[in-house]
């Protein structure tokens, strides 16, 4: 390009933002897409404000809302792991969306996807990325406050385990579960809770669908045994719910293959599969690879760093009830970390092995870390040769499919586990919106503005009292979607099919498809394997292949934007 | 005090940049909230000196220097707002560093220049207007329906708007002819509201001529527009 050009494709990408072609680096990663299509056409595009042409009869339809749309997010860069990487408009009525694709009014545009009535809400998108909200699939809810720092890191629905400083791993009491209910009401979050499968009888599991769980957890410090293994999954296939797995981390009645067994081939979520957040020692690892078993990580040992194996022993011993003054407590803890297993994880993931990412709460995750830690790791892995510009214009070698698949990971791989993809998970007409608006200088990192159902729930806020929205200091807290009835009125409560308490303004929505989920239906996953880990824990294969890694000094997303 | 929640949140520019300064001074580089901090925090203190909104800006300018910041900082501190207390109320001051730093996160590249979409059936008609004051039409207007002040070959532009880039638009300076470019509005040429002049399909058989009717009636190609 000519210097003309190039300020005129200055100008053209801080008013348009990214086009069709071009290159968007993702915050600080090293991370490059290339935008694979613009659902806009190029002089007609739709903007709101003085002089630009979202204007009655013009770009925007004098009909109802009924007939257009509540709510318009235009020209946004969209990241889906199921739509790609594309510039559209996303169109949202009653809290769903409804319509994708080129907006305005096609009265006086051709081929208008997303109607913009004279009375809907736009929300410009010039210059932000949308991706669906994230899901945290493993979430310790021991202080409420994980809630806020959930929605302010872009997350949208958690699956919880409990609701206060107690030991949970899952609740059983049916009291205490509605109550529960009633709590999570405060937030414009999806929560759904796992109920506690430490039954050898039927019983306390009962007790817990009744109280409106949609799913179980197996942890090992409430025992994690043949007979509470087998319970669960039993319990599991007749209710449709997903059960997640700690398993036995001390091998203390069974190995990673008597486990294996015991599951007999049913679908299961192994949370932290490397192992440090717990799980058989020291090859919990060979539980990934596996069609039935739904292998997921916590954000601590993503983007594995230098300092990575030096921090778990503390948090194990404090998360677990240990004693640091028991020398027996420190070996277990000791052996629990490994950092070869942590190296082959972060391998795994790019591979698309592991299919899922998630905290583990102030259980031994960071609930505000998950988009970050994600994308930091496939930032380790990222193809180089396109931030040094040796890429040529037309080459096809971009970061693309390897952005997709991790945003896979946090978005629609944990709705299919646990059986929330007909509501969430995704960009998709039919789908809640739910959805998470990011700057391209600070994606993961830190969101904008966090929709949920169709209206701003949470983001950035300023200077209340001045005279624009962006006065410093931006602080990241609710929006008006968090108050009065509208934050329950905005998200949905997951549990389980059987569940038929009314449970205030807040939408009951079962699981399902939970018992037939694979790791092949993973999207932009589902590479299956054997996953190997020798005894001493210090060398990992996958189908023979030996997987190392680095660790690295320094990730990104972070130094750049935390204070 | 009885601080407001709006003086709360000085406190909080104040502490980050505190902070900042303290690691600034052990010869740390600067991230973005420190940063912002530190430019907001500059901002607030010429104004509480006395100094001119002007003064204040060049402050915040010049607070951070490009070595002090982490690689990729200065391309996320343009459009650093902050209202800060000057002498004569409260004032928005807009700061945009300046960075010599060529990395930048979120950055776009672009290897070639967009083509314009080709639009066919583009008419040029001069405009001139007869009023006192400027009249400025943007990209998508019913060209048609503009201000009656305007006097051009208003049926020549019948279905038509401005040939300009989303978002634009071209002024009309009183007394003055301009030359412009019009092109066909798309879609299902429905044009509702506006001057009322059209009120429905573009091209319903004899549209064109009650919309000439009207026009000639409401004084859209009365005296002042020959």
């Amino acid at each position: 390009m000519n210097k003309q050009e190039l300020i005129e494709s200055q100008q053209d990408i801080a008013v348009h933002g990214a086009r069709r072609g071009d290159f968007v680096r993702l915050g600080d990663t090293q991370l490059v897409v290339r935008v694979e299509a613009d659902d806009r056409e190029i002089g007609n595009e739709v903007q709101i404000g003085f002089g630009k042409n979202l204007r009655d009869g013009i770009g925007m339809r004098s009909v109802a809302t009924t007939e257009s749309c509540d709510v318009v997010i235009t020209n946004v860069l969209i990241i889906d792991a199921i739509l790609g990487i594309r510039v559209s408009s996303i169109g949202i009525r009653n809290g769903r969306i409804v319509a994708i694709g080129r907006a305005g009014n096609p009265d006086t545009m051709d081929d208008i996807d997303v109607v913009v009535g004279s009375g809907s809400i736009v929300i410009p998108g010039e210059g932000l990325i949308a991706t669906a909200g994230g899901i945290d699939t493993h979430v310790h809810a021991m202080s409420p406050r994980v809630c806020d720092a959930a929605l302010s890191s872009g997350v949208t629905t958690i699956i919880t385990q409990e609701f206060g400083p107690f030991w949970g791993v899952g609740v059983g009491s049916k009291w205490a579960l509605e109550h529960a209910r009633n709590m999570y009401g405060a937030w414009p979050l999806n929560v759904g809770i796992l109920g506690r499968a430490a039954g050898s009888t039927n019983a306390p599991l009962h007790e817990a669908i009744a109280g409106g769980v949609c799913g179980f957890k197996i942890h090992e410090d409430t025992g994690a045994h043949p007979r509470t293994i087998d319970t669960a999954l039993t319990f599991a296939d007749e209710y449709d719910v997903a059960v997640a797995l700690h398993s036995d981390g001390l091998n203390e009645m069974l190995s990673v293959a008597d486990t294996i067994k015991v599951i007999a081939g049913r679908a299961v979520h192994a949370f932290h599969v490397e192992g440090c957040g717990g799980g058989h020692t020291p090859d919990v690892l060979q539980l990934a690879g596996r069609e039935n078993i739904l292998a997921s990580s916590t954000n601590p040992t993503l983007a594995y760093g230098v300092n990575a194996a030096d921090e778990h022993v503390a948090m194990i011993i404090s998360a677990h009830g240990m004693n640091p003054e028991l020398p027996s407590d420190v070996q277990m803890a000791r052996n629990r970390v490994r950092n070869a297993t942590m190296a082959a994880e972060n391998r795994l993931h790019d591979m698309g092995v592991i299919p899922v990412t998630s905290s583990d709460a102030l259980g031994m995750g960071r609930v505000d870390d998950t988009w970050r830690k994600t994308f930091a790791m496939a930032s380790m892995f990222a193809d180089e040769s396109i931030l040094d510009g040796s890429v040529a214009a037309n080459e096809v070698v971009t970061d693309n499919e390897r952005v997709l698949r991790h945003v896979a990971k946090i978005t629609i791989n944990p709705a299919l586990v646990h059986g929330l993809s007909h509501e969430i998970g995704s960009i998709q007409i039919g789908l809640l919106a739910d959805l998470v608006l990011w700057p391209y200088s600070s994606f993961a990192s830190k969101p904008n503005m966090i929709i949920k159902n169709g209206l701003p729930a949470w983001g950035v806020v300023g200077d209340p009292g001045a005279t624009v929205t962006n006065a410093q200091p931006l602080l990241i807290g609710p929006q008006f979607g968090a108050f009065g009835v509208t934050a329950e009125d905005l998200a949905v409560q997951f549990t389980n099919s059987a569940f038929t308490a009314p449970n205030g303004r807040r939408k009951n929505v079962a699981v399902r498809n939970t018992r037939t989920i694979t790791s092949s239906q993973m999207i932009r996953h589902g590479i299956l394997g054997e996953v190997h880990v020798d005894p001493t824990g210090h060398v990992v294969t996958f189908d023979g292949q030996h997987l190392t890694q680095q660790p690295q000094n320094a990730a990104t997303l972070t130094r750049t934007y935390l204070l | 005090m009885e601080l407001t929640p709006s003086e709360q949140d000085r406190l909080l520019i104040f502490n980050v940049a505190q902070l900042a300064q303290a690691r600034r001074a052990r010869g740390v580089r600067l991230n973005k909230p420190e940063a912002i901090a530190l430019i907001s925090h500059t901002v607030i203190e010429s104004a509480r000196d006395g100094n001119s909104h002007a003064q204040a800006l060049a402050a915040g300018l010049t607070a951070i220097s490009n070595n002090e910041l982490l690689p990729g900082i200065g391309s996320m501190l343009r459009g650093v707002a902050v209202e800060a207390v000057f002498d004569d109320g409260r004032r928005l001051v807009v700061v945009d560093y300046e960075t010599s730093d060529s990395e930048a996160p979120g950055q776009v590249t672009r290897l070639e220049p967009i083509l314009p979409h080709v639009k066919s059936g583009a008419v040029t008609i001069s405009v001139h207007n007869n009023a006192a004051i400027q009249i400025s039409v943007t990209t998508h207007m019913h060209f048609f329906e503009v201000n009656p002040h305007l006097s051009f070959d208003r049926e020549a532009t019948y279905g038509m708007h401005l040939d300009i880039r989303a978002g634009e638009h071209i002024d009309f300076p009183s007394g003055d002819s301009v030359t412009v470019q019009l092109v066909p509005i798309t879609g299902d040429r429905v044009l509702i509201g506006f001057a009322g002049l059209v009120d429905g399909p573009l091209d319903e058989p004899g549209m064109k001529e009650r919309a000439m009717e009207r026009a000639r009636t409401l004084g859209y190609l009365g005296e002042k527009n020959e």
